[in-house]
């Protein structure tokens, strides 16, 4: 016991003044030491359910190839892993059964049934459970998190996701293929997040078109070459 | 365990950090925690686990207190230091939303409040 204060009558109250996420950092900090042994520069890709992830990691693993491995996080089935294989990159599917996030454990497990030791790697991808809220408060050990918001989904969403939008490093804008069609206000989402955000990077790409990818796999490859 | 809501998760978690400190299991009144507005945490559904969740474990069914806090921010445009809980504000000086954030993702288990007159007949 850290402290005793005695209260009215027989009640007393015992300091416990420890953060709640404690057992996750542990293992984020287990993980950034063996991402740093194994030289492999980490990303941490989140956004809502159908905002494109997987469309944008295929669209890295043509890019990068070999030198990049993935997790994918989701509530069930291993289709994600199997698009990432067919598009040229290792994959290794967390099925999470219900939870909303993945933990730093659920990817300290993940890398141990990886293959780490190819010469050639050099990038891990990991793609979250698709959720704007759970996954924000889960430091998973990576050196970049990367928060991915579709045209589809309306350029007010940042400010009612706080908690993620002030805790990434790159604002990933999808679908820009359907901004002709849809009223989203690209410099009112940018404003926005960089008043969470100052320091975010800002890339605007269409998974499915491929435009803007080229730039983006290319700043990404720039920040661990 | 399937934990629907992450809030279960943390719940479990609150509990695990309260028996490990504590070192046993013990009826509890209160507990006191912490939760910043860039914790990504719904109270509503924190108090809804955590309820269960203590009782199930052996804790009795403790209400749970949250001091909710504000965010730190500082305006970018005219330096002026303000707390927030909301984002939709700018800074109240000078109306910008330029700013950098300073704290908010504060979430700590506090303190907890035991009955020993109650917890020497458990």
């Amino acid at each position: 016991m850290k402290g005793k204060t005695d209260m009215c009558d027989d009640t007393v109250e015992v300091d416990i003044s420890t953060p709640v996420m404690d057992k996750n950092d542990r293992f984020a900090a287990s993980n950034r030491k063996l991402f740093n042994e194994k030289k492999l520069y980490t990303l941490n890709l989140i956004s809502s359910p159908g905002a494109g992830k997987t469309s944008v990691l295929e669209s890295m693993a043509r890019f990068f190839g070999g030198r990049m491995a993935v997790i994918e996080g989701d509530v069930q089935t291993r289709r994600d892993a199997d698009r990432i294989e067919k598009a040229g990159c290792q994959a290794w599917q967390i099925e999470t059964g219900g939870a909303c996030h993945l933990d730093a454990q659920a990817v300290n497990h993940a890398l141990g049934h990886m293959n780490l030791s190819p010469e050639e790697l050099e990038l891990l991808a990991i793609e979250n459970v698709g959720n704007l809220i759970c996954p924000s408060g889960y430091d998973l050990g990576e050196d970049m998190r990367i928060g991915l918001l579709s045209i589809p989904e309306g350029d007010d969403k940042i400010l009612k996701y706080p908690s993620l939008f002030s805790s990434i490093n790159v604002l990933l804008i999808n679908k820009m293929d359907l901004i002709p069609y849809l009223n989203f206000d690209l410099d009112r989402a940018i404003e926005e997040c960089r008043s969470l955000s100052p320091e975010v990077e800002v890339f605007t790409v269409s998974a499915r078109t491929g435009e803007g990818m080229e730039e983006f796999c290319k700043f990404v490859e720039s920040s661990f070459s | 365990m399937v934990d629907l809501m992450h809030e279960l998760s943390l719940a479990h978690d609150m509990t695990r950090i309260i028996g490990n400190t504590l070192g046993r299991k013990v009826h509890l009144e209160r507990v006191n925690i912490t939760v910043g507005p860039l914790s990504g945490i719904s109270p509503e559904s924190l108090k809804f686990c955590f309820t269960e969740i203590a009782r199930t474990e052996g804790f009795g069914e403790p209400e749970l207190v949250i001091n909710l806090t504000e965010a730190k921010l500082i305006c970018l445009d005219c330096n002026t230091e303000y707390n927030a809980r909301d984002f939709y504000e700018g800074c109240p000086e000078c109306g910008s939303i330029s700013r950098r954030i300073l704290s908010g993702r504060e979430f700590t288990v506090d303190s907890v409040e035991i009955d020993e007159g109650k917890d020497r007949h458990v």
